[in-house]
């Protein structure tokens, strides 16, 4: 009774949705400025291969978002 | 003939209210990238402007709910649906005059509650959808959103603490063009579906559509445009009050803020939850500030929030069954409508005559 009216299940959806979202696009948004950071650092450093392996940690922080993006979008759309 | 014209009028009135809630939240919904410099305001509000007539076209969920699963719409007449609208527009005027907080989608379910409960009784009120889709969620969603951001703050200063600032806050606010897009998004998408559920629930009570209709397309799009034309407006306005309401973060705090409110909302929009978009935002913003440094956060606002969560959803109810009770007096037809629409407008009007002479006041919680 009291779980049909809370809607239990649509709730911790709500909240794992959530918690994997937001947690989730901002760690990845701060490895992308953490690759970015990093690679700028190291360039200066004229370390071209750690710099080339912090920009690539940075695109695929960037390409975490944008795919975490594409996924809410599509699973918004089609309920 | 007569419901017809009741017709009209609640739908003139429901749009009336959607273009006050994106007017009333334009600030909550900017204020964080104008903030932390991620946007200029022009840009911001524009951007925010857009996005909330895109939003609302990528869901029905919360429309549904509105229209179906919080008063039985079978037994509803669009007197009921104009009562309560009167209801919530009447509770948002007087705690905008004298400057409480509010929250318009409380006020909105709060206001056709009542005026359901006066007109057929408690038996036209869907326990199971106010308590479980409205009530539960309406007090969940801020305190996930306040730790989801305060979580994410954590990780974000983990990761990038020992990068130079410089890069550090130049990253984030890009990010804010994407956080705060995301914000807007949401926020037309739950808050402009709330005005489509009312306007399909007026149109149910008609006779015009089904039970089980969802809202035709020309409701998605009016609502749509009245919100972002809502939040255009409102804009202008904030534009000219930018640096007393805004609160002072950094961009990772902003990005955080506006990340976890985006996804609460969002989320909560999925499974057709109707929430204070705004509470959601505040809650966001306090997260971030709280994980940073406790004495950061306006606790006052908070309490505003707690006291909105109280007042609400009963004033607005007891306005919206007086204002039913008024328009029985004259019967079924148009004339009780047409009368309290005439009055209200008169009020509308002297309220913000004696408002403007006295100036705006700063209130801590909207939609």
């Amino acid at each position: 009774m009291i779980a049909t009216i809370v809607h239990t299940d649509e709730l911790l959806q709500t909240i794992l949705a959530s918690v994997v979202a937001g947690l989730g696009v901002t760690f990845a948004f701060s490895v992308a400025i953490w690759g970015a950071g990093q690679f700028a650092e190291l360039s200066r450093g004229e370390r071209p291969l750690a710099a080339t392996a912090a920009a690539l940690v940075g695109v695929l922080g960037i390409a975490c978002v944008a795919g975490a993006l594409i996924i809410g979008i599509l699973v918004m759309t089609h309920k | 003939m007569d419901s017809e014209i009741i017709l009209i009028i609640v739908i003139a009135t429901a749009l009336a209210f959607d273009f006050t809630n994106g007017f009333h939240d334009t600030a909550n919904v900017v204020a964080t990238s104008i903030s932390t410099g991620a946007a200029r305001p022009q840009v911001a509000i524009g951007f925010a402007s857009l996005l909330n007539f895109v939003g609302a076209f990528i869901s029905i969920s919360v429309a549904a709910t509105v229209a179906k699963d919080v008063v039985d719409a079978e037994v509803i007449t669009p007197t009921i649906v104009f009562a309560g609208l009167i209801g919530a527009i009447a509770w948002n005027l007087i705690t905008w005059y004298f400057g409480l907080p509010s929250s318009s989608s409380h006020a909105l379910i709060g206001g056709v509650v009542g005026s359901a409960v006066a007109a057929v009784g408690f038996d036209a009120v869907i326990a199971e959808g106010l308590v479980g889709k409205v009530l539960i969620p309406a007090v969940v969603a801020p305190i996930l959103a306040f730790l989801v951001a305060g979580i994410a703050i954590g990780i974000s200063y983990r990761v990038v603490g020992k990068q130079r600032p410089g890069i550090v806050t130049r990253g984030y606010r890009y990010g804010q063009i994407l956080s705060g897009g995301l914000l807007a998004l949401a926020h037309g998408t739950n808050d402009a579906q709330k005005t489509m559920g009312i306007i399909t629930l007026a149109l149910i009570a008609n006779g015009t559509l089904g039970a089980e209709a969802d809202p035709p397309f020309w409701v998605i799009a009016s609502s749509a445009t009245a919100i972002a034309l809502g939040t255009y407006s409102g804009g202008w306005r904030i534009i000219k009050t930018t640096g007393t309401r805004i609160i002072k973060m950094d961009a990772a705090q902003g990005f955080s803020a506006q990340g976890a409110g985006a996804a609460v909302i969002l989320a909560s929009t999925h499974f057709g939850f109707p929430l204070s978009t705004t509470h959601v935002i505040n809650g966001g913003v306090m997260g971030s500030g709280a994980a940073k440094r406790l004495s950061a956060v306006r606790w006052g606002v908070a309490g505003n929030i707690f006291v909105a969560w109280l007042l609400t959803l009963p004033a607005a109810a007891a306005i919206g069954g007086l204002t039913y009770g008024f328009t029985a007096i004259f019967g079924t037809g148009a004339l009780g409508p047409i009368l309290v629409t005439l009055m209200a407008l008169s009020l509308v009007a002297a309220a913000f005559a004696r408002r403007a002479e006295r100036g705006a006041p700063v209130t801590a919680a909207g939609g």
